[in-house]
């Protein structure tokens, strides 16, 4: 029981954390002045660039699970990348619906094949396609394995995402924050650029917070296995 | 729909979808919890009778 609670601690505590950011950055979204070009609808930029920075953190860890899966053939590793991969195809998700919502009052559309947002909606199928994979396929040790493969394949998407921006003349605006011939201060003025970089520890934050609650099911559904296997031997 | 009625909505199906996933996956880890429990229970219930036999 005791030992139960240590495990718990460090996912109570990001969950105490993210509480607290999301308070803080929800706060920080609304006091913040309109854009001077978009107005009020530029708020929904304080969810966007978070939820797809959550999103990034997640894949990455959906990566690394993957590579160590694949290399030390460990249930713990499959475990973490199968959560991750859920929280990330969640915040993929919510990602292309906030641009879509903030897309038709700026650019007059709710969706267009841009670069960037293609190459977006083609992670998020890749993703849903790896929790298809996994549940399709019944000896676990090859779904794991399949699905460690396709992840690494999809999270290469990502770079694509990333620099589609400057490889194609596309509608999307190249980022504003993580320019590599830029700070992030010198192209975003401070009341707008704190709002953005609170909600994504926020979200970070939250999205870490998720990952460990999955990843703790996962766990626990795998005892579960075990304990009806022995049970029946 | 003005500019304040795409940021409630944006706002609104994000934190709704993100509170429904966070009560789910609550609600499933605390079914499995208690299944292990109870699993757990059972083994060691069987174990007892069988070293009493």
């Amino acid at each position: 029981m005791r030992q139960n609670e240590t495990k718990r601690r460090p996912g109570r505590v990001l969950g105490v954390l993210a509480s607290i950011s999301i308070v803080a950055g929800l706060y920080l979204a609304f006091q913040a002045p309109p854009d001077a070009y978009q107005g009020d609808v530029q708020r929904i930029m304080y969810l966007h660039i978070p939820s797809i920075m959550a999103a990034y953190v997640c894949y990455f860890i959906v990566f690394v699970g993957s590579c160590l899966y694949l290399w030390k053939r460990e249930k713990r590793d499959d475990i973490l990348a199968k959560s991750a991969a859920e929280v990330a195809v969640l915040f993929t998700a919510l990602t292309i619906i906030e641009g879509s919502i903030w897309g038709k009052p700026t650019w007059g559309v709710w969706w267009t094949w841009d670069a960037r947002l293609t190459f977006t909606a083609i992670l998020l199928m890749i993703f849903v396609g790896y929790m298809m994979l996994r549940s399709l396929i019944e000896d676990e040790e090859r779904a794991a394995a399949a699905g460690a493969v396709v992840a690494i394949i999809g999270a290469l998407d990502i770079p694509l995402i990333h620099m589609s921006a400057y490889w194609w003349r596309t509608l999307h605006q190249p980022p504003s924050i993580m320019r590599p011939d830029k700070l992030p201060w010198e192209t975003v003025k401070w009341p707008l650029l704190l709002p953005v970089i609170v909600n994504i520890v926020a979200l970070v934050l939250l999205a870490l917070y998720l990952l460990s609650l999955r990843f703790r099911l996962g766990e626990t559904e795998e005892r579960i296995k075990r304990e009806m296997m022995e049970g029946t031997a | 729909m003005g500019a304040w009625g795409f940021v409630a909505l944006a706002y609104g199906i994000v934190w709704a979808a993100l509170l429904i996933y966070f009560f789910t996956l609550k609600n499933r880890l605390r079914k499995a919890e208690a299944r292990l429990a109870q699993l757990q229970w059972l083994r060691s219930k069987e174990s007892v009778g069988a070293n009493a036999t």
